[in-house]
């Protein structure tokens, strides 16, 4: 697999679990031994170089915060482990001391504004005292994030950083993280399993499946042109169907019914996405081409919008519309007249 | 720029090469130094009849031909002797396996209804009855001996009940007997057989029972055909666990064992010690570790997949026995089974503090002088046993920690299985190996202290390990990468990271190092340097002495030591003994 991640870049590596995402992270982290390809971090080869000398920070899943020591020790461990191999003697017995024990010695000035400066972004500094135990899950989540920001590392890895979160702590922390990001302009690659996340906090997605990339691009792109129907199926929610080419841009679906299309394709058998969000309901028949009749099986209401299951001959189209006041709202056993327009019949 | 890789990766080598690596052949070295080479060498030594000096052999090209030529010698010999009829050791042996099966037979017996109490019924002071019911196994065997002797011995205060109360005269039975070992085994040994039945009688399915006794059964036959059989493997382990015990004990036999009774402990060190007979201790040393390894092995794999010790899942509700008429009974007969180690100690306490006890029910008068005389005379013994506790205990850790680590964080089986090999190996048999093997140069350390230490460290390693596992078992892998990516090495992480994590264990196992180490008799008795006599040590002296006043507060010391030491470890890790 070959990955390009740009300097100051916010990038994903989305997939479902066990397709390797999480163990391409820790080999840039250094915990796994590759075996063959190189791994640069910069200018430098990073395949020789011991996971304690690669500068990546990373944010576990777990937070993987150190029970015995505070808030102020987690984030200060690097700093203190940096003084304790680089500083002059003196500097290394007393550093060392620290480490063993918050008793053994004050911080020097330099590291502990670090600290607290770290601390200060993630909005934490009148914590630093607590012990981590105490923290809520939010919390322990910066804490982590500190901690690995205040290395000044060369990348920034995240695993899964908020799937221990309950949903409304997700949506802030997602845009703390992205807001984070983008100020101190630090290269960052996230590793999830929910395509919302690496949709809304993303620049670039690499989505992953057995160990190999089927596509890099950005969200946009991502969503609009997936390459294949495991990308267009894992990325938003979508119609797909077998289909045959039957004319000039025209295609068979399921067997049921005929639609135009920008799209090209070579072959005579396709695979066809269309988004549910991309076809209109109409209220009338209204003959023309992309309009079909189908009768709705199941009508779901999510407060911003509705979701329609509709029978089109045997095939199920799934609509979504988004809900006004005053648009008329179906019920099962309804009919109903779709448009899908030509270019949302997306050919894989 | 290839060349700048290779020097990299050739630095990179060297560096992962460094701390954790050179650690983990440091812990090797340590157990194949002073574990594996002696008991090779005493296999060795079992069939050459002479001294073998495997160090010897790498250093000094002489000392290895004579090594050869003595190997040439090898043969069965000694073994052939050791089972043709009539042979001391034969005898020994068949005397020391008699021992050990009555032994757990009846403590087997002995123990079923107290382990039913405790599982099933509402028996009044429950509490108490289970301190009292552990109590026995911290204390020192050879002074629940010598207990036994003050009570039962001819002057014993029991025998003079006895007699006055029947008219008769003479002790009730000879205390150095047969009887003697057997009945200060059973009575001191019993609570390690008692806690994993008691686990076993809880564990054991209730709805079958409950299913038994809808079907009309009666609860004697439901107890009988059904508790019972799915109790018994619990009860088979712990059968096969008090052999072990008994089997390797060696403050009962040496105390009680009268001449003409032969037990293959007491013959082993009488060849070491009095006649340096190389070849008869060699070979009772290896029958000694492979009948203990042998019934280890069964008493593992009886309780294969059966893990008494914890309770898991869901906790289902145990409705008690609470009628009068099972409870009140079961009561009375699990506090007759205590009161006799409790009375043990107790004799021991009045002892000394006793001015001069005769033929009596009582001492003449009380006094506390024993305890000024050993506070002033013996404060050496009492020194030294704290050095050399201290001094297993710092052993221990570094290796058990180190252990744990290599274990829990890289798989190392060979290793764990090594770590575990003391657990077979009675005290008497390492004492002889380790004599055997560092009598001569280029290493010798016989009669030094350190040798002593370390011989305590290897005894004691097992608990300690299973102790720092448990803990180095509860810190999640990524807490340890998170200070590695934080840019610590494997090495700094150990010390700073996994370290405090695994405090609890490590001072919960090192608490309990230096309890056993305060009690150990065997290894004592066999290597210790008189300058370096320790409290057990001056114990077990002066009882041999007959000066019974001081060992007894010597003893009541040493108790009083391990008592709350021990208690303080249960606090520590939250749980009971057994």
């Amino acid at each position: 697999m070959d990955l390009n991640i740009r300097e100051g870049e916010f990038y994903a590596l989305l997939g479902p679990s066990g397709c390797g995402k999480t163990t391409t992270m820790r080999c840039i982290a250094g915990f796994e031994d590759i075996t063959e390809g190189d791994i640069y971090i910069g200018e430098q080869r990073v395949n020789d170089v011991a996971a304690n000398r690669r500068n990546c920070g990373m944010v576990f899943q777990s937070y993987a915060l150190f029970p015995h020591y505070n808030v102020f020790e987690n984030v200060a461990y690097s700093l203190t482990v940096r003084d304790l191999y680089r500083g002059s003697y003196g500097k290394r017995v007393k550093s060392f001391a620290r480490l063993m024990s918050r008793k053994l010695g004050k911080p020097p000035k330099e590291l502990y504004q670090k600290v607290m400066d770290a601390l200060q972004t993630v909005e934490l500094n009148h914590l630093a005292e607590r012990g981590v135990g105490e923290l809520s899950g939010g919390q322990q989540q910066r804490v982590a994030l500190a901690r690995a920001l205040v290395m000044e590392p060369a990348v920034l890895l995240m695993d899964e950083p908020l799937s221990n979160l309950d949903k409304k702590l997700r949506n802030t922390m997602r845009t703390t993280i992205r807001n984070i990001q983008q100020e101190i302009g630090i290269t960052t690659i996230f590793v999830t399993h929910d395509q919302e996340e690496a949709m809304s906090m993303a620049d670039r997605i690499a989505v992953m499946k057995d160990g190999e990339i089927v596509q890099q691009a950005t969200p946009t792109e991502l969503y609009g042109k997936p390459l294949t129907p495991f990308v267009a199926d894992f990325v938003g929610s979508s119609n797909l169907y077998d289909a045959t080419v039957i004319g000039e841009r025209q295609v068979k679906i399921n067997d049921q019914f005929v639609v135009h299309t920008n799209g090209v394709t070579a072959s005579n058998e396709a695979k066809v996405l269309i988004r549910p969000e991309g076809i209109k309901i109409l209220r009338e028949r209204h003959e023309s081409t992309n309009v079909i009749e189908g009768q709705v099986t199941m009508s779901t209401y999510f407060g911003p919008n509705i979701r329609y299951d509709v029978n089109v001959g045997e095939a199920t189209v799934v609509v979504e519309q988004e809900f006004e006041p005053g648009i008329p709202v179906y019920d099962q056993g309804d009919h109903l007249f779709l448009h899908i327009p030509e270019e949302r019949v997306l050919l894989l | 720029m290839k060349e700048k890789h290779n020097k990299t990766r050739r630095f990179q080598r060297l560096k992962n090469w460094d701390s954790l690596k050179l650690l983990k052949y440091a812990v090797i070295g340590f157990f194949a130094l002073f574990l594996m080479i002696p008991l090779l060498s005493v296999f060795i030594v079992s069939f050459t009849g002479e001294p073998v000096n495997l160090f010897g052999s790498f250093v000094n090209p002489e000392i290895l031909s004579t090594n050869i030529e003595r190997l040439s010698n090898a043969s069965f010999e000694h073994y052939a002797n050791l089972f043709s009829s009539g042979s001391v050791y034969l005898s020994a042996l068949n005397n020391s396996l008699l021992l050990s099966i009555l032994v757990s037979v009846i403590v087997i017996v002995m123990c079923l209804p107290i382990a039913y109490a405790f599982a099933r019924t509402a028996m009044p002071f429950k509490k108490t009855l289970a301190a009292l019911c552990t109590m026995p196994i911290i204390v020192p065997t050879f002074i629940s001996a010598a207990g036994f002797i003050i009570m039962f011995g001819r002057t014993g205060w029991v025998t003079h009940v006895f007699n006055t109360m029947l008219g008769t005269e003479g002790a009730i039975f000879n205390v150095y007997s047969m009887l003697g070992i057997i009945l200060v085994q059973v009575f001191f040994f019993f609570p390690f057989a008692l806690w994993p039945m008691v686990a076993a009688f809880k564990i054991a399915d209730l709805s079958v029972e409950e299913a038994s006794r809808n079907l009309g059964a009666k609860s004697w036959s439901t107890m009988v055909f059904v508790t019972l059989p799915l109790a018994l493997p619990g009860m088979i382990s712990s059968a096969l666990l008090i052999f072990t015990v008994s089997f390797s004990d060696f403050g009962t036999p040496i105390i009680l064992a009268p001449d003409g009774l032969n037990l293959i402990v007491v013959q082993a060190y009488r060849e070491i010690s009095g006649f340096f007979n190389w070849a008869g201790a060699s070979i009772l040393t290896v029958i000694m570790v492979i009948v203990a390894a042998i019934f280890f092995w069964l008493q593992r794999l009886a309780t294969k997949g059966k893990d008494y010790g914890t309770v898991s899942g869901k906790p289902k509700k145990v409705k008690l026995n609470a009628k009068k008429a099972v409870t009140l009974p079961l009561f009375t007969y699990t506090s007759l089974v205590v009161l006799l180690p409790v009375l043990t100690v107790f004799s021991v306490f009045i002892q000394s503090i006793a001015t001069t006890w005769g033929r009596d029910l009582l001492p003449r008068g009380f006094t506390l002088d024993h305890y000024a005389t050993i506070f002033t005379r013996s404060t050496d013994n009492i020194m030294n046993s704290i050095i050399l506790a201290s001094g297993a205990l710092v052993i221990s850790v570094i290796v058990a920690t180190l252990v744990s680590y290599f274990v829990v964080r890289q798989n190392a089986t060979k290793l764990d299985f090594i770590a575990s090999i003391p657990l077979v190996v009675p005290g008497i048999a390492l004492g002889i190996a380790f004599i055997q093997t560092f009598n001569t140069a280029p290493l010798q350390l016989t009669g030094t202290a350190f040798l002593l230490i370390v011989a305590y460290a290897i005894r004691r390693m097992p608990y300690m390990i299973r102790s720092t596992m448990g803990s180095m078992m509860a810190i999640r892998s990524d807490i340890e990468e998170a200070s590695v990516n934080l840019g610590a090495s494997r090495l700094l992480t150990l010390t700073t990271i996994v370290g405090p994590l695994m405090l609890p264990g490590i001072v919960a196992g090192s608490i309990l190092v230096f309890v056993t180490v305060i009690k150990e008799t065997s290894v004592t008795i066999l290597l210790a340097p008189s300058e370096w006599a320790p409290m057990s040590l001056m114990v077990f002296q002066n009882i041999l002495r007959g000066q019974m006043y001081t060992a007894s507060a010597m003893a009541i010391l040493i108790i009083g030591v391990v008592l709350i030491l021990q208690l303080v470890a249960n606090r520590l890790t939250k749980n009971s003994l057994y």
